[in-house]
C-alpha cells in the first residue's frame, strides 16, 4: 500500500505547515508506523516556531515528561522574537483596528502610503514589520491572524516580490484554515501574477507552478465538486509541461480528476498520450489503468488495474472520498470502450470485466440503457447485451465536414471587407 | 676515425671561436641581429652538408650543371648592375641588386656550399664604391630626378645592411681581388671531408651522447638527436656554445634577448620551422626563471602548430606527441607556481618573467591554453581524417587519444582552480566529443587501456628529458600522467554536461546538447534522449547554427532513430530517419563521405570544405544498418497504409522514399534474390503486402548488418513481432471485404499471435475506424459491418476535405496580408479540426499543438511544447503525418514523434501548402546551404 503513497513526493513542493494535515492523514490510516510519523513531525516543527507543539510530540513520542534543552531554549527565543516584532508593528496594527481609521484608506496605494506617513507616522518599516510579524504569526501556527495581517500588508506594500510571497502565505493560511472559498480566490490571484510576470529565470516559474498545483490539491480535492477547475488549471499547456517536466506524479491526480469528471471528454484523449508519453517516468494504477483502457484495449488488464485503484485511492489523502465516484466512473469507462467495439457481450463476462457480480451488472446496464447512455438491448435467454450498430450516415458526416465552411468563409469575407475599407480611408 | 673526429673537433674550436666573438657583436647590435645569425647557422650547416653530396660522384656531375646556370645568371645580373651604373640608373640598379641577393640564395642551394661565390662579393664591393661615389658627388645627386634618388637612398640602407654579412669578405677581396677564391675553395673541401666524418661519427655517437653533452664542452654532440633534428642541430650547436659553456655566466637577459631574437624570426622567410621549434626547446633548457620557461614553452608549442602551415594537411604525429608533452610541461609549471597567471588579455610588462621564483605577486605571462588545446585537438582529429582507417597507424594514433584527454583532463582542472569557468567548460566540451560516440565497451577498453599503458610511457618521458643538458629549472611532474575514467561514459558525460550547461556559451551547450543525446540513444535510453531533444528546441534553431554543429545533429538524430528501432519504437525510429533520406544525401549529411550529385558539379573549394568536414572513420554510424533501420520502419508503417488506402494510393504517403523505391522495384520485369538492404527489404515489402509475414521475416533476418546490434536476438524477436502485428492489420484491411466474420482463433493461428496481441490490434483498428467491424463476444469473432464507402462517397470525402484545405489557405493567405488579429487562430484552429476529422481522430493532437504554437514564449521550461511551438504551419503539417501515426500505429503514440517531424517539417510544411510538395531535402539541415550561398 505503500507503495503507491506520493507523500514523499509531495512533501518537498509544499509550505510545512502544509504537510501537516497530510501526516496526519498518514497517521490516520496507519500506513507507516506511528514513530516514524513523530518523528517526522518533530523535524517538521523544528524550523517552525510552534514549539509548544512539537513539544507535545516529543513527551508522546518518548512517553516522557522531559523536553530537551534546545526546544526550550527555542521558546524562550520565540517568545522573545514575537514580543519584538509585536513591538514594531504596533503602530500599524492599532491603526488597522481602528476602523475608522481604515475607512481613511482608499484604493491609491502612493496615497495610503503618503496618508499613513504624514498623519500616523506609519513609514516603510512599520510595514514591512507589518509582514515579519505576520510571518512569525504564520509560524506559530497562528493562520487566521497571519491571513489578516496578510490581506493587509499587501493592501499596502509596493515590493511586488513581497507582496507575492505575502501572497503564497495568504494562501497557505487559508488552506490551513479550510477557507476554500476564499483560498480559491487567492490561488487564482496567485496564477494571474506567475502566469503575467516575466519571471527572472523560467525554471523559477515552472518552480512556482508546481507549487500552486501541489497547494492546489488540497483546495480542489475538498471544495471543487466535478473537479472541474482542477482540470482547468492543471491542464493548460504549461502547467502540463510543468507537470511533465518536473511532477509527473502530479498526473494521478490529474487522472482521477478526468475520471471523475465526465465532461471533459474533449481533453480527454489529449491527457491519455500525456500519460502514455510520461510513461517510462511515472506510472501508478490509475495511469495505468487508463492505458489499458484507451491504449491498449486490454480489459483484463484493467479490471486487476481498477482494483488496485481502489488500493491507492484508499491510502491517498485527498482523493480518498471520491473512491466510490472514482470506481463508478472508471466502471462506466471500461464499458463504454468495450460496448464500442463489441456487438454481442455475454453478460457474466461484462460483470466480470466490472467488478460486479451478475445481478448487479444487469441492473446497472439496464440503469444505463433507460438513460440512454447506451444504446443496446439485454438479450435474457442467452444472456448476452447486444449492441445496435452504430455507424454514422455518410451523408450527413458530408454535412458535417462542409457546415463549417461557409460560415468561415462568410467570416473570412466580412474580415477582408472590414479591412479594406480601413485600407481606403489610409 | 674516432680520433680523426676528436682532432677535427678541436681544429674546429678555434676556428669557431672566433667566429662566435663575431656573432656576439651582431647581437649587440640588436635589431638586426636575428637574421644574419640564422643565415651564419645555415651557413655553417650548409658547409658541413655540402661535401656529403660533393662526395658522390654522380650527384656532382648534376649539381655542377645547375649551379653553372645559377653562376651565369648571376653573371648577366652583375653585368646588368654593370650597365645601370653606366647610366646611373640607381632604380634599375636597386632591382638588380634584389635580384642577385635572391640568386645568391639560389645558388647557395643548388651548390649547397657555404662560401658566398666570388662573383657576388665583386658585385657587392662594385655597388659600394659605386654608390660611395654617388654619394659623394653631392651635385649629381641633387639633380637626380626623385626617384631615383629615392632608390639611391634606400639602396644605400640595404647596401649597408648586406654587406655587414660579408664585411670579412669584402675585405679580403678588396686586398686580394679574385684569387681568394680559389684558395678558399680548396680550405673549404679539407674542412668539409672532415665534416662529414663527424656526422658518420654523430650517429655512432648517439648513444655515447649524454656522457659527452654532461661534460659540456663539446657541442657537435647534439646534433646526433636524431632524425630530422640531426640536419637542423648546428645552430643548436651554436646555442649551446653560447650557453651552456658556462652556466653561471647565463642571465636572465641572455636568454631573453636570444628567446625574443628567435621569436621575431617566426614566419619571415627563410626560418626553418623546425629550426624554431629546436631553438626554442633548447632555450626552455636555459631559462631562468618558471616563468620565463613558461613564456618560453608557449612559443614552442606555437612554433610547432606552425610546422604544418596548409589547411589539409596535419601536424607530424610525433610533432604532435612532442607539443602535448609541451603542453604538460607547461602546466607542470603552472600548477608548481600558483602565482603565475596565464593570461591572453593582458599584455605583461617587458621583464614580467624576470621576476624569480620566490616572487611575492602574481606573475602575468601572456598564452591561452584553451586555444592551445583546441588547436591540438583539430591536429588529432585532422590526423585521422587523413591517415587510412585501414591500417596499424590509424590504431596507433586513436591511442593518443589518450594523451590529449590527460591534457583536456589538467587544463580543465587548473581553469576550474583558477575560476575560469567559461573557458574550462569549453574544453570540457572536447573531452566530451571525444567521449560521446563510444559505446560503452569501447570506453571500457579506452578504460583499461589507460590503465595498463602509463608505465612504459613515462619511462619514455624520463629518458628524453634526462637528455640534454640539464636545465635550469627543473619542473617535476606535478600534473597527473594518467588520465582518469568514471566507472562508466554515463557518469564522465554527466559531469562534464553539468558544467558545460552552467557556464558554457550557446554554442558549446547546443553541440553539448547534441552529444548527450547521441549518448542517451547509445545507450537505449530513448526517453531520455527524446525529453532532451525538445526540451532543448535544438530542432527549431539548428538551421541558424554552423555547419558542423549541423552535421552533429544529423548524426544525433541517426542514432536517435537508431535507439528508437532498437527499444521497438517504430514511428519514432521513422520519423528521425526519414528525413535524412527524403534528400538521398545521407552521406553528405552525416559527413561519412562525398556523394556525388548527378545534377550539379560541386568546384573544388568545396569539395575541399566538405572533405575537412568529414567524420574520422571510427566516428562513423555504419550505413547499412541505418539504411535497414530506415527502409523497415517505412516498410512497417507504409504497408499497412496502403492496404488501407487503395483508393487513392497518392494521397497519404507516410515515406516517399520508400514509395518510389517500391515503384521501382515493382516495374522491374524480373525480381532476382535480393542482393543489398534494399532489395532485402524490398522483398520483405513484398511478402508482408500478401500478408506473408514468414517469408517477410526470413528475407529481413537473413541480412548480415544484425549482428552489428548488441542485443540482436531482442532486436529481431520485436521485429518478429512488429512483422506479425503489421501482417495481420494488412490481411484485415486487404480482405475485410470479402468475409463477413473471422474467428479470434483463425487470426491467431494464422499469424502466430497472442491472444491477447490480436485482440489489442483488432480492437485498436476498431476504435480507430480503420476496420468497420466489432466483435462477437460469445463466439469470439470478428464481425464485419458493411460501410465501405462507394466511389461516389469517397470522392465527395475527398471533395470535402479539399475544400476545408482551401479555406484554410485563404484565412492563411489573409493573414498574412496583415488581417490576422486575434480571431483567425481560434478559427483556423477550428479548420484544422475538420481537416483532420477525416484524416482519423488526430484533432485533439492537433489542437494540443496549435495551442503549443501560439504560446510560443515559456522559455526553456516550455518543455514537451516543443513540435508545436515551430508555428503554426509545423501543426498543420504536422497534422496530417499525425493523423495517419494514429490510423497507422492505433495507440496514438503521442504526439512527440511527430514533433521531430513538426520541428523539422515546418518550412516544408508551409510550402508544400501552397504549392507541389517539394523534395523534403529542407527539412533536414542541408550541408550545401553554406556552400551555395
Amino acid at each position: 500500500m505503500a507503495t503507491y503513497d506520493l507523500t514523499p513526493r509531495i512533501a518537498p513542493n509544499l509550505d510545512r505547515h502544509l504537510v501537516f494535515p497530510l501526516l496526519e492523514f498518514l497517521q490516520e490510516q496507519q500506513m507507516y508506523p506511528d514513530e516514524e510519523i513523530l518523528k517526522a513531525k518533530i523535524e517538521l516543527l523544528n524550523k517552525t516556531n510552534m514549539v509548544d507543539y512539537a513539544m507535545d510530540i516529543h513527551k508522546s513520542l518518548y512517553r516522557t515528561e522531559d523536553v530537551p534543552q534546545d526546544m526550550i531554549e527555542r521558546r524562550v527565543e520565540v517568545v522573545a522574537r514575537l514580543k519584538s516584532l509585536e513591538e514594531s508593528a504596533a503602530p500599524l496594527v492599532a491603526f488597522l483596528q481602528n476602523p475608522s481609521a481604515v475607512q481613511e484608506l482608499r484604493a491609491d496605494k502612493q496615497y495610503n502610503l503618503q496618508m499613513l506617513n504624514d498623519r500616523y507616522q506609519i513609514g516603510p518599516d512599520q510595514i514591512e514589520a507589518l509582514y515579519q510579524y505576520a510571518k512569525f504569526q504564520f509560524e506559530c501556527g497562528n493562520y487566521s491572524g497571519a491571513a489578516d495581517y496578510l490581506y493587509q500588508y499587501r493592501a499596502l506594500c509596493t515590493n511586488s516580490e513581497r507582496s507575492l510571497s505575502a501572497l503564497w502565505g495568504k494562501l497557505a493560511a487559508e488552506v490551513l484554515m479550510q477557507n476554500w472559498v476564499v483560498a480559491v480566490e487567492e490561488l487564482n490571484r496567485l496564477k494571474e501574477i506567475i502566469d503575467s510576470k516575466s519571471f527572472s529565470s523560467p525554471l523559477n516559474q515552472v518552480q512556482s507552478r508546481i507549487w500552486l498545483m501541489h497547494w492546489s490539491l488540497f483546495i480542489f480535492f475538498n471544495h471543487d465538486n466535478d473537479k472541474t477547475q482542477i482540470i482547468d488549471l492543471f491542464n493548460q499547456d504549461k502547467y502540463l509541461n510543468a507537470i511533465q517536466t518536473s511532477a509527473p506524479h502530479l498526473l494521478r491526480y490529474l487522472a482521477t480528476a478526468f475520471i471523475i469528471n465526465k465532461r471533459r471528454r474533449s481533453q480527454f484523449k489529449d491527457f491519455i498520450r500525456v500519460i502514455q508519453q510520461e510513461q517510462h517516468s511515472y506510472k501508478d494504477p490509475i495511469t495505468e489503468f487508463l492505458a489499458c483502457v484507451f491504449v491498449n484495449y486490454d480489459f483484463d488488464g484493467a479490471q486487476k488495474k481498477m482494483k488496485e485503484c481502489e488500493e491507492v485511492e484508499d491510502g491517498n489523502g485527498s482523493t480518498m472520498p471520491l473512491r466510490d465516484e472514482f470506481l463508478k466512473n472508471a466502471r462506466l469507462f471500461i464499458l463504454e470502450t468495450y460496448c464500442r467495439i463489441h456487438q454481442r457481450i455475454d453478460m457474466g463476462v461484462l460483470a466480470g470485466k466490472l467488478n460486479m457480480d451478475y445481478e448487479d451488472a444487469e441492473r446497472w446496464i439496464v440503469k444505463r440503457i433507460r438513460n440512454s447512455e447506451l444504446d443496446a438491448k439485454i438479450d435474457t435467454e442467452t444472456g448476452t447485451v447486444i449492441m445496435e450498430p452504430n455507424h454514422p450516415n455518410v451523408y450527413e458526416q458530408l454535412i458535417e465536414h462542409t457546415k463549417s465552411l461557409s460560415g468561415r468563409t462568410y467570416k473570412l469575407a466580412s474580415q477582408l471587407m472590414e479591412q479594406s475599407p480601413a485600407q481606403a480611408a489610409r | 676515425m674516432a680520433s680523426k673526429f676528436w682532432t677535427q673537433a678541436g681544429a674546429s674550436d678555434s676556428d669557431e671561436e672566433e667566429e662566435q666573438s663575431e656573432y656576439e657583436d651582431e647581437i649587440e647590435d640588436g635589431a638586426g641581429g636575428g637574421d644574419p645569425s640564422a643565415a651564419d647557422a645555415k651557413n655553417r650547416y650548409l658547409r658541413a652538408t655540402d661535401t656529403d653530396s660533393d662526395d658522390s660522384d654522380g650527384q656532382k656531375r648534376v649539381v655542377r650543371s645547375a649551379k653553372d646556370k645559377r653562376f651565369d645568371e648571376m653573371a648577366s645580373t652583375l653585368e646588368q648592375i654593370k650597365n645601370a651604373m653606366k647610366i646611373n640608373d640607381w632604380v634599375s640598379l636597386l632591382e638588380s641588386f634584389d635580384k642577385i641577393n635572391k640568386q645568391l640564395e639560389k645558388v647557395m642551394r643548388v651548390t649547397e656550399a657555404v662560401k658566398v661565390p666570388s662573383l657576388y662579393i665583386k658585385a657587392l664591393v662594385m655597388l659600394e664604391d659605386f654608390l660611395n661615389q654617388a654619394m659623394a658627388n653631392k651635385e649629381a645627386k641633387k639633380k637626380m630626378s626623385s626617384s631615383n634618388a629615392k632608390a639611391l637612398n634606400s639602396m644605400k640602407q640595404k647596401l649597408k645592411k648586406n654587406n655587414k654579412q660579408y664585411e670579412d669578405m669584402i675585405t679580403k677581396y678588396r686586398e686580394k681581388p679574385e684569387s681568394e677564391e680559389e684558395a678558399d675553395e680548396e680550405d673549404d673541401e679539407d674542412d668539409d671531408d672532415d665534416g662529414s666524418d663527424t656526422f658518420a661519427e654523430d650517429v655512432n655517437a648517439m648513444s655515447d651522447e649524454d656522457e659527452e653533452e654532461d661534460d659540456g664542452k663539446d657541442d657537435e654532440e647534439i646534433e646526433g638527436e636524431g632524425g630530422w633534428e640531426k640536419m637542423l642541430s648546428k645552430k643548436e650547436k651554436l646555442m649551446d656554445k653560447q650557453f651552456a659553456k658556462d652556466p653561471s655566466e647565463i642571465t636572465w637577459d641572455v636568454v631573453n634577448k636570444k628567446f625574443k631574437e628567435v621569436v621575431a624570426a617566426r614566419g619571415r622567410k627563410g626560418t626553418g620551422r623546425f629550426e624554431q621549434v629546436e631553438q626554442l626547446s633548447f632555450l626552455t633548457k636555459v631559462a631562468k626563471t618558471p616563468a620565463q620557461k613558461l613564456e618560453i614553452l608557449f612559443s614552442v608549442v606555437s612554433a610547432q602548430f606552425d610546422v604544418n602551415p596548409g589547411l589539409n594537411g596535419y601536424m607530424p604525429i610525433n610533432v604532435w606527441k612532442k607539443c602535448v608533452q609541451n603542453m604538460l610541461v607547461i602546466l607542470d609549471i603552472v600548477f608548481q607556481h600558483r602565482n603565475i597567471v596565464v593570461d591572453d588579455k593582458v599584455e605583461p610588462e617587458e621583464n614580467e618573467t624576470q621576476k624569480g621564483e620566490d616572487h611575492e605577486s602574481i606573475i602575468r605571462v601572456w598564452g591561452n591554453l584553451v586555444a592551445f588545446l583546441e588547436r591540438i585537438d583539430v591536429e588529432f582529429f585532422k590526423s585521422l581524417q587523413s591517415i587510412d582507417p585501414h591500417t596499424h597507424e590509424y590504431v596507433d594514433r586513436l591511442q593518443d587519444e589518450l594523451m590529449f584527454l590527460v591534457l583536456a583532463e589538467n587544463v580543465q582542472e587548473y581553469l576550474e582552480r583558477a575560476g575560469d569557468y567559461k573557458a574550462a567548460s569549453k574544453v570540457a566540451l572536447r573531452r566530451e566529443e571525444l567521449v560521446y560516440y563510444k559505446p560503452p565497451e569501447v570506453f571500457d577498453a579506452m578504460r583499461k587501456l589507460s590503465e595498463q599503458s602509463e608505465g612504459g610511457e613515462t619511462g619514455d618521458e624520463k629518458a628524453e628529458e634526462s637528455r640534454g643538458p640539464p636545465a635550469f629549472v627543473v619542473v617535476p611532474e606535478v600534473v597527473p600522467r594518467k588520465p582518469t575514467f568514471p566507472e562508466n561514459s554515463r557518469t564522465m558525460m554527466d559531469m562534464l554536461v553539468s558544467l558545460i550547461y552552467k557556464y558554457g556559451d550557446d554554442r558549446t551547450k547546443a553541440r553539448a546538447m547534441l552529444c548527450d543525446i547521441y549518448h542517451h540513444a547509445l545507450l537505449d535510453e530513448f526517453s531520455n534522449a527524446r525529453d532532451l531533444l525538445l526540451m532543448s528546441h535544438l530542432q527549431d534553431n539548428i538551421q541558424h547554427l554552423d555547419i558542423s554543429t549541423q552535421i552533429l545533429f544529423n548524426r544525433a538524430m541517426a542514432q536517435l532513430g537508431l535507439c528508437a528501432f532498437r527499444v521497438g519504437l517504430i514511428t519514432e525510429a521513422h520519423g528521425c530517419l526519414s528525413e535524412l533520406y527524403s534528400g538521398g544525401r545521407v552521406k553528405e549529411l552525416l559527413a561519412q563521405g562525398v556523394s556525388q550529385s548527378r545534377y550539379h558539379e560541386k568546384t573544388p573549394e568545396q569539395e575541399r570544405l566538405e572533405r575537412r568536414r568529414q567524420m574520422p572513420y571510427h566516428m562513423h554510424i555504419n550505413l547499412e544498418l541505418l539504411e535497414a533501420v530506415h527502409l523497415i520502419c517505412a516498410m512497417l508503417l507504409e504497408v499497412p497504409n496502403m492496404a488501407a488506402n487503395t483508393h487513392d494510393s497518392r494521397r497519404r504517403l507516410i515515406s516517399k522514399t520508400f514509395r518510389r523505391l517500391l515503384e521501382i522495384s515493382e516495374r522491374q520485369t524480373f525480381t532476382g534474390p535480393p542482393e543489398n538492404v534494399r532489395d532485402h527489404v524490398m522483398a520483405a515489402t513484398r511478402a508482408l503486402t500478401k500478408g506473408d509475414f514468414v517469408k517477410s521475416i526470413e528475407v529481413i533476418e537473413s541480412l548480415d548488418i544484425w549482428r552489428l546490434l548488441k542485443n540482436k536476438e531482442a532486436v529481431l524477436g520485436m521485429l518478429k513481432s512488429k512483422i506479425k502485428e503489421e501482417a495481420l492489420r494488412t490481411y484485415l484491411l486487404t480482405y475485410s471485404l470479402s468475409y463477413n466474420s473471422m474467428s479470434l482463433e483463425q487470426l491467431m493461428t494464422m499469424f502466430d499471435l497472442s491472444r491477447a496481441q490480436t485482440h489489442s490490434v483488432v480492437s485498436k483498428m476498431m476504435i480507430n475506424e480503420e476496420l468497420y467491424a466489432s466483435w462477437d463476444q460469445p463466439t469470439e469473432c470478428v464481425v464485419f459491418h458493411d460501410v465501405e464507402y462507394s466511389r461516389l462517397q469517397s470522392l465527395s470525402f475527398q471533395l470535402t476535405e479539399k475544400l476545408s484545405v482551401l479555406a484554410e489557405s485563404n484565412e492563411r493567405a489573409m493573414e498574412s496580408g496583415g488581417g490576422g488579429g486575434m480571431e483567425l487562430p481560434m478559427r483556423r484552429r477550428d479548420g484544422q479540426d475538420y481537416a483532420n476529422a477525416a484524416a482519423g481522430g488526430g484533432k485533439w493532437q492537433d489542437n494540443y499543438n496549435q495551442q503549443g504554437g501560439r504560446q510560443g514564449g515559456g522559455g526553456r521550461s516550455g518543455g514537451y511544447g516543443g513540435g508545436g511551438r515551430s508555428g503554426q504551419g509545423g501543426g498543420r503539417g504536422g497534422g496530417y503525418n499525425r493523423g495517419s501515426q494514429v490510423r497507422g500505429g492505433g495507440g496514438s503514440r503521442y504526439q512527440d514523434s511527430s514533433a521531430y517531424t513538426g520541428g523539422g517539417s515546418r518550412r516544408t510544411a508551409s510550402s508544400a501548402v501552397r504549392g507541389s510538395p517539394m523534395d523534403g531535402s529542407t527539412r533536414m539541415v542541408s550541408l550545401n546551404r553554406g556552400v551555395h550561398a
